[in-house]
């Protein structure tokens, strides 16, 4: 059983344009929507209306950066700064090459940083790569969730 | 006579009679109807015979169906039947019932519906990926360092890339009208016209008028035939029809005339607007006539409104850059006025500031007779003659000219060190004066073809007869040498001068430290800047590339059987191409927030709320609304701007209460000793306390998108509105149960 992806994307054309980028890209990972950082929060912290939810880390978060009330940077700050969340894989993804966003990103811990590409096809390819690296591939660091049998 | 310039209208200044808005007519690649509300046909072009085999006297009083079929009418209804906006609205591609095919733009204009239909040689529905190899790649240059003439010269070439004329130009109107090419893309074969000048009689007021308020204009062939509107007179006005925003709109005859002796047999043009002014134009020329369908021009337009943008932003950052320069001077200048006790010695210690700081090559003092000069000025007595002048003819506060010798003749004498001339005043009682001078400045200007000469050139076109109005017919480059100028005062200048004086009034020490807190405080305003152009190339950027996305879509799945996929798909691309040109206009708003100039007076809130409520009626039909309003005091305002303030909270109250039936929505005031306080109340959705300090911010929302629409400026408009009159906003909210917005403004002797 694969970890969940957990998308965070306020904009509604957006969510539609990259969960048809995912399912393309025929990945077998569960895609969790939420649509503001604090609603990311909620749900990596297991609280709130995610109190519920099964323990365990998604596989990545796909990371918008401009969200509602709590911004995809502040939701980066706090994941690096709370044990059992640091090396989640955090991937932004952003409408402007902004110098300033990804020099940020960066001094925050992303791991990557992806410039929403204009053209559609270049952006399906972009998410399956995401996906694919983020997703299936990446091993993550040991002690992390990894280790826990996902599906007691 | 085969490659020539052309202006985009007539060069007369008779011209300014035509009836552009009322030509009574259109352009013949399309037909118009104008239609009930019913969809009954009121008028009909006098070509739609052509084009549908039903003679226009036939169709008026048929219903839309009986002109152009059952099918094609049936598609289009639901989007005629919409509320249509008063600029022309993409409503889909027909296929008419004798089989051709057409693009309907539609929009409700002079009481009427105005329907046109473009003719096109596709079935399937505009292409809206044309915005994309266009707008994309000029978006991701926007930030970087490049000047503006490098921005309008690759507009120009997107634009003819995307279009195919033979000649793109951009020209930038001067102070007074006149026209200068500062961009160009052509086919070789075409003459350039780059770094020449266009006269501003070429283009008269009135179109000077229509191309602020529409923004793009095509003539696909200049030899076409018009065919009028049948009946001619609009039967709800009783007026000929208000053809303002048609896109088929007729052109005047002498124009089209004057087009086809240049043998320019097409022409577009696109207004770039910067802070409500008609900065320029980019003007498109071909030999052949040349269709341009509406998604393109729809790209053509987006695009100049993008560059507008990007001009103004620039412009901007140059001006406060500039402005910053002149007050850093000027501090030090007051800093060095502090040093000894007498006045005038202390001016002397300056001078070379002074000199810097109004850019002058020159500069004299007059203080109790006695005249002090420094660098290249006239001599003394030449400098007192001056002062009698400008003591006799009261200039108020300030003078500046840069050609002294067209108003005060003995300065003919003086253009070689004061053409140009910047004198104030330093004592209203006293002949107490600050004099700059600037030196002759020698220029020459290349015009296309004599503007001086413009008028004596009846018959000019073969055959018209002389009493015909005629376009002026030659534009070989013509020099003109400038002599008795000097370099024009900046505004920034003239401002910084008044203010100088004012310090110089006040006298010294202590304002020269208040005068340090005040070059800070534009260093701000250059942080705000910044903030907003990275809001540009961030959120333009989103609703373009949803645009192409879905166009990917919608072309992949052509063959697909979903149809209601597609239709979403379809639904999706407009309403981010309604969103981007929202955003355009709601960025370029705000902009114009910060500059335009307050004129505070008393304000009665009770008629400002009263007419905020008029212009809600739209949005409030239907709904159950419980309006609360107390009798408010008066205010001490600028009215137009607080009537915009005011008009986003209610506006806002009224969105946010969408859910509630009834939505209670409250406005009260409180009448404190020296400011008055508003309070705008609702029972609406409200918002997290926890996000409070973001919700004056641009681009900021704390909704998604589909529960509550908005592009995220009203409340930045606010904030900027009330901090302008020094007054304060704040909110206060129970998520789920309501919102209060409040602002105060200080009263009239307490806001300075």
């Amino acid at each position: 059983m694969l970890k969940p992806i957990l998308l965070v994307e306020d904009n509604p054309n957006d969510l539609e344009l990259t969960l048809i980028a995912l399912s393309k890209s025929q990945l077998a990972n569960q895609v969790i929507i939420v649509r503001d950082g604090a609603e990311a929060l909620d749900s990596l912290h297991r609280r709130g209306e995610y109190a519920s939810r099964p323990a365990g880390n998604p596989a990545v978060v796909l990371l918008d950066l401009k969200l509602p009330k709590v911004d995809g940077l502040e939701v980066l700050r706090e994941v690096r700064s709370t044990d059992g969340l640091k090396p989640l894989p955090v991937v932004m993804l952003t409408s402007s090459k902004e110098e300033q966003d990804l020099v940020r990103s960066y001094e925050l811990g992303v791991n990557a940083y992806v410039v929403k590409p204009v053209d559609f096809t270049e952006f399906v390819r972009a998410i399956a790569d995401l996906g694919i690296f983020w997703a299936v591939l990446n091993e993550p660091p040991p002690g992390s969730q990894r280790y826990v049998k996902p599906n007691k | 006579m085969t490659q020539a310039a052309t202006v985009p209208v007539l060069d007369l200044s008779t011209c300014d009679k035509e009836p552009i808005r009322t030509p009574g007519s259109i352009q013949p690649h399309g037909f118009l109807l104008t239609l009930a509300p019913d969809l009954a046909v009121l008028q009909a072009s006098g070509n739609v015979g052509d084009w549908t085999g039903v003679a226009a006297r036939d169709a008026v009083g048929q219903p839309l169906a009986a002109v152009i079929g059952a099918a094609a009418a049936q598609r289009i209804a639901p989007e005629l039947a919409a509320d249509l906006g008063p600029r022309p609205y993409y409503a889909g591609t027909i296929t008419t019932a004798n089989g051709h095919h057409f693009d309907v733009l539609a929009h409700a204009w002079d009481g009427v519906i105005i329907a046109e239909f473009e003719a096109v040689d596709r079935a399937e529905a505009a292409d809206f990926r044309h915005l994309y190899p266009l707008i994309g790649d000029f978006l991701l240059k926007v930030n970087d360092a490049t000047g503006i003439e490098a921005l309008a010269s690759l507009a120009c070439q997107h634009i003819r890339s995307v279009t195919g004329f033979g000649r793109v130009l951009v020209y930038q109107f001067d102070a007074d009208g006149h026209g200068h090419v500062t961009a160009e893309a052509r086919d070789e074969r075409y003459h350039s016209y780059m770094g020449q000048h266009f006269p501003a009689s070429d283009i008269p007021a009135q179109a000077r008028e229509l191309y602020k308020l529409s923004r793009i204009r095509l003539i696909q062939d200049a030899t076409y035939v018009p065919a009028p509107l049948v009946p001619a007179l609009n039967p709800v006005t009783g007026r000929p029809n208000d053809l303002s925003f048609a896109a088929l709109r007729s052109v005047s005859p002498v124009h089209l005339q004057y087009m086809r002796n240049m043998n320019t047999l097409a022409s577009m043009s696109v207004s770039l607007m910067v802070k409500g002014k008609l900065w320029g134009l980019i003007s498109c020329h071909n030999e052949e006539p040349i269709p341009i369908a509406f998604e393109k021009r729809t790209a053509c337009e987006q695009l100049g409104q993008i560059l507008a943008l990007c001009i103004e932003s620039r412009e901007d950052a140059a001006d406060l850059q500039f402005r910053l320069e002149v007050r850093r001077t000027m501090v030090s200048m007051l800093a060095g006025l502090t040093q000894g006790s007498d006045f005038v010695e202390n001016l002397i210690n300056v001078f070379p500031d002074l000199l810097r700081f109004a850019r002058a090559s020159g500069a004299a003092i007059m203080v109790d007779g006695r005249v002090l000069t420094y660098g290249d000025t006239p001599e003394e007595d030449d400098v007192r003659a001056l002062v009698d002048w400008l003591t006799l003819h009261d200039h108020g506060d300030v003078f500046h000219t840069d050609k002294l010798s067209a108003q005060y003749p003995p300065a003919e004498r003086l253009t070689r060190n004061a053409s140009g001339l910047l004198a104030m005043p330093i004592s209203r009682i006293h002949k107490h004066y600050l004099l700059w001078f600037r030196p002759e400045w020698v220029h020459t200007i290349e015009w296309a073809g004599n503007p001086h000469a413009k008028a004596a050139a009846p018959g000019a076109v073969s055959g018209a007869p002389p009493t015909q109005l005629s376009p002026r017919t030659s534009f070989d480059a013509w020099r003109e040498t400038i002599h008795g100028t000097s370099q024009p005062w900046h505004q920034g200048e003239i401002e910084m001068a008044l203010e100088f004086r004012t310090a110089l009034l006040g006298i010294a020490l202590e304002r020269a430290e208040q005068m340090a807190e005040l070059a800070e405080e534009l260093g701000r305003a250059n942080k705000e800047l910044e903030a907003f152009s990275y809001s540009v190339s961030h959120d333009l950027r989103a609703p373009l590339r949803h645009i192409v996305g879905f166009a990917d879509l919608l072309l992949e799945s052509a063959g697909s059987e979903d149809a209601q996929q597609r239709q979403r798909f379809l639904k999706n691309i407009k309403e981010a191409a309604r969103l981007a040109g929202k955003l355009v206009d709601d960025l370029l708003s705000f902009s114009q927030m910060g500059r335009a100039s307050l004129r505070p007076t008393t304000v009665d809130m009770n008629d400002l709320v009263a007419s905020c409520l008029d212009k809600l009626a739209l949005e409030t039909r239907g709904r159950n609304i419980e309006w609360n309003i107390g009798t408010l005091p008066e205010a001490w305002a600028d009215p137009t701007f607080l009537h915009l303030a005011l008009f986003n909270l209610l506006a806002n109250a009224v969105k946010f209460t969408g859910q509630r039936d009834p939505a209670v929505i409250r406005v009260s005031a409180e009448d404190h000793p020296h400011e008055t306080v508003f309070h705008v109340a609702d029972n609406g959705a409200g918002f997290n306390m926890e996000y409070v300090h973001k919700l004056f911010g641009v681009f900021q929302r704390l909704h998604r998108m589909e529960d509550f629409q908005g592009t995220g400026i009203g409340l930045a408009n606010v904030r900027r509105i009330v901090e302008r009159h020094n007054g304060r906003v704040w909110a206060d909210s129970v998520q789920g149960e309501g919102a209060t917005f409040s602002f105060a403004l200080p009263k009239q002797d307490a806001s300075h």
